[in-house]
């Protein structure tokens, strides 16, 4: 018998209740908590806020260093998404569709990143760049990030790549369509879902990311993580409190938008 | 039977596509074994046989989707080896239809035209033209997965046809489909054969649905061609007897030879076909299809003498199935061999298992075989 709602009376379905309740409330009250804060008037964080104000958003969004920060940010992971599923894309077919020896053992080594534990490949790459002098820019940032992102893509592409019959590709090409040609006009479209998702994947890892990024960033050049880091080692101003919000607010947006995605496309399939 | 008439028209055209000596290995295994076959031009033609017998292999050599480890695949003359899938102008229709999801009927039929770059209006006129002949008019702006199966098949067929291949190739197209509406589109893929006259290579593991389309038959096992033919011929004459056990139901009887046109079985004379090369004492197999024998009871026997070239057997029987038009009877000889008879429902009187009956045919319908595999005689021997 399935333990449905319905099915469980009314005791164990209140309990039930209550517990999911409790552990939505766990998840989410620091990030409520943090949006409260930002609009809170109290320098030190204070909780209940005494009043409200919007002049931690002014000082924000005034601050030369703070702007710098997001738009570092947004390239980084702008540049990383392109990145991630440029590279992505052709490794997803060659690991679908390859028949050569240590396929699975390649699929391990793309898939390593996500359990290698962050410190150790920051540091590895720390050490590499740091070398060839190539710490402190962009390029440091959008390579690092790719490491990491990259796996998720893979694995978001992969997945889609499976559940596509080749047979419509092979139609294709009996069509008249060269490989390429039934690839991009055929396979793409319909493997589409999985690429976008990999792709908002790939720009939630980057724009989330600090451990790599307080390695590769310099004074002059730090992600949004980054410079509210080194902020809050000086001192716990609310202005913290408005950046943490503007980094939940576009990863609850983009994540919203994957959900959109997949449900339209579950509503087509 | 409009299939047997039309054979004798197909048979004096040359060879549209002819494969020679084709080999397709996988490590040790020969999925493909040495085939050599000519496919006349506007003739259908189907593979037959078991999952993997090389059937489909075949097709996908053909289709250029599989590289032959060895030998030659000609059309016209021309080889097409080197010829990559996309240049041969070969139509194709799959198993699971295989349409474009994200493209409405009308876009998926027009792809190929698109892609030859035929312009805009030429291509509106044949992509309607195709919407008529598959009866899809109404639903050229729907998606694929807003139809049923057999509209989606249409529209496979049209898409197929839409760029005027010379050869067709068919690779189970209806197998996804239920029992009914399978024998309807089969009716209209014959009749679209007949009205466009394009040669069709078909593939399938269903021996009624390669009698009702096919003009030729090519039955495989083993990745070889055991037998080809019209479907007629491969019922009444079939050239092995693993054909014979494939194709319908079939009898066995093991003779001995006792001259060139008569057996002994359990201690009884038969008459068989005049066969050349026989030696006394030789075992032969004899295969009597199910309706070719009559099966009467002792009184009938003495009141009907036995005609001129035919045999006679005692047995007993031992279940009488009832299917409605027919009805088969399983009979014993006193030798242990079983057989089963089939007869229509009104020619034979009622049988109780244990009654004695006798058995009777005409020579001139049992086949002779000298060799043969004891795995032949077993249905389904070529799934293995």
């Amino acid at each position: 018998m399935l333990l449905t709602p319905n099915a469980m009376g009314p005791r164990l379905r209140i309990g039930l209740y209550l517990t999911t309740a409790v552990i939505a409330l766990f998840l989410l009250l620091p990030i409520v908590f943090i949006v409260l804060l930002s609009f809170g008037s109290s320098q030190w964080l204070v909780f209940p806020p005494p009043g409200w104000t919007l002049k931690w958003y002014e000082q924000f969004f005034s601050n030369p260093e703070w702007m710098a920060s997001v738009l570092t940010s947004l390239k980084v992971a702008v540049i990383t998404t392109l990145c991630a599923v440029a590279l992505g894309l052709p490794t997803a077919f060659a690991l679908v569709r390859g028949r050569f020896p240590g396929r699975e053992m390649l699929y391990a080594l793309f898939t390593l990143p996500m359990i290698v534990p962050l410190v150790i490949i920051a540091v590895a790459v720390y050490a590499l760049f740091l070398k060839l002098g190539y710490t402190g820019t962009l390029f440091s940032f959008v390579v690092s990030h790719v490491i990491v992102a990259l796996p998720f893509t893979i694995i978001s592409i992969i997945n889609s790549l499976k559940l596509f019959d080749q047979s419509i590709e092979d139609a294709a090409v009996i069509c008249g369509a060269s490989r390429l040609q039934a690839v991009y006009r055929v396979t793409f479209p319909a493997i589409r879902p999985g690429m976008v998702a990999g792709a908002l994947f790939a720009f939630l890892v980057s724009w989330d990311e600090v451990v790599l990024s307080v390695m590769m960033a310099s004074p002059t050049l730090q992600t949004l993580p980054v410079k509210m880091w080194t902020t809050l080692r000086q001192d716990l101003t609310p202005v913290i409190a408005v950046a943490s919000t503007l980094l939940i607010g576009l990863s609850v947006l983009i994540m919203v938008i994957a959900a959109t995605l997949r449900r339209r496309n579950e509503a087509s399939a | 039977m409009s299939a047997v008439i039309k054979e004798s028209a197909a048979a004096d055209q040359r060879p549209l596509v002819s494969l020679r000596n084709l080999n397709k290995h996988y490590g040790d295994f020969a999925a493909v074994d040495n085939i050599s076959l000519d496919i006349k031009e506007g003739e259908f033609l189907t593979f037959l046989g078991s999952s993997g017998s090389g059937k489909s292999t075949t097709l996908s050599m053909l289709a250029g989707f599989e590289t032959p480890s060895s030998g030659e695949i000609q059309v016209e003359g021309k080889s097409l080896i080197k010829v990559p899938s996309h240049k041969r102008g070969i139509g194709m229709v799959f198993q699971r239809y295989s349409l474009f999801p994200h493209l409405s009927v009308r876009d998926n039929i027009a792809f190929p035209l698109s892609i030859r770059k035929i312009p805009a209006a030429e291509r509106e006129r044949q992509v309607d033209a195709m919407l008529k002949l598959v009866q899809l008019e109404q639903f050229a702006h729907r998606r694929p997965a807003q139809l049923s199966g057999g509209q989606q098949q249409r529209v496979a067929i049209a898409r197929a046809l839409v760029y005027e291949p010379r050869i067709l190739l068919m690779d189970e197209p209806l197998g996804a489909l239920d029992k009914k509406l399978r024998e309807e589109l089969q009716d209209e893929l014959r009749h679209l054969h007949r009205r466009l006259g394009i040669t069709i290579v078909y593939v399938t593991h269903d021996q009624e649905e390669a009698m009702r389309l096919s003009q030729r038959i090519a039955i495989f096992s083993h990745g070889k061609i055991v037998g080809l033919g019209s479907g007629y011929d491969l019922y009444q004459n079939p050239p092995n007897a693993f054909v014979a056990s494939f194709l319908g139901n079939s009898n066995f009887l093991k003779a001995q030879v006792t001259g060139n046109a008569s057996v002994q079985f359990e201690q009884q004379p038969l008459a068989i076909r005049p066969t050349s090369a026989l030696q006394n004492g030789q075992q032969v197999l004899l295969m009597v299809r199910p309706e070719k024998a009559l099966v009467l009871v002792q009184e009938q026997a003495a009141q009907t003498p036995l005609p001129a070239g035919w045999n006679e057997i005692p047995a007993q029987v031992s279940e009488v199935v009832f299917l409605g038009e027919s009805l088969t009877c399983s009979v014993v000889t006193p030798g242990g061999c079983s057989l089963t008879l089939k007869a229509l429902s009104n020619d034979l009187q009622p049988l109780q298992a244990g009654t004695r009956v006798r058995v009777r045919w005409a020579a001139a319908d049992a086949c002779v075989y000298i060799e043969w595999n004891e795995s032949d005689l077993t249905k389904g021997a070529g799934s293995h």
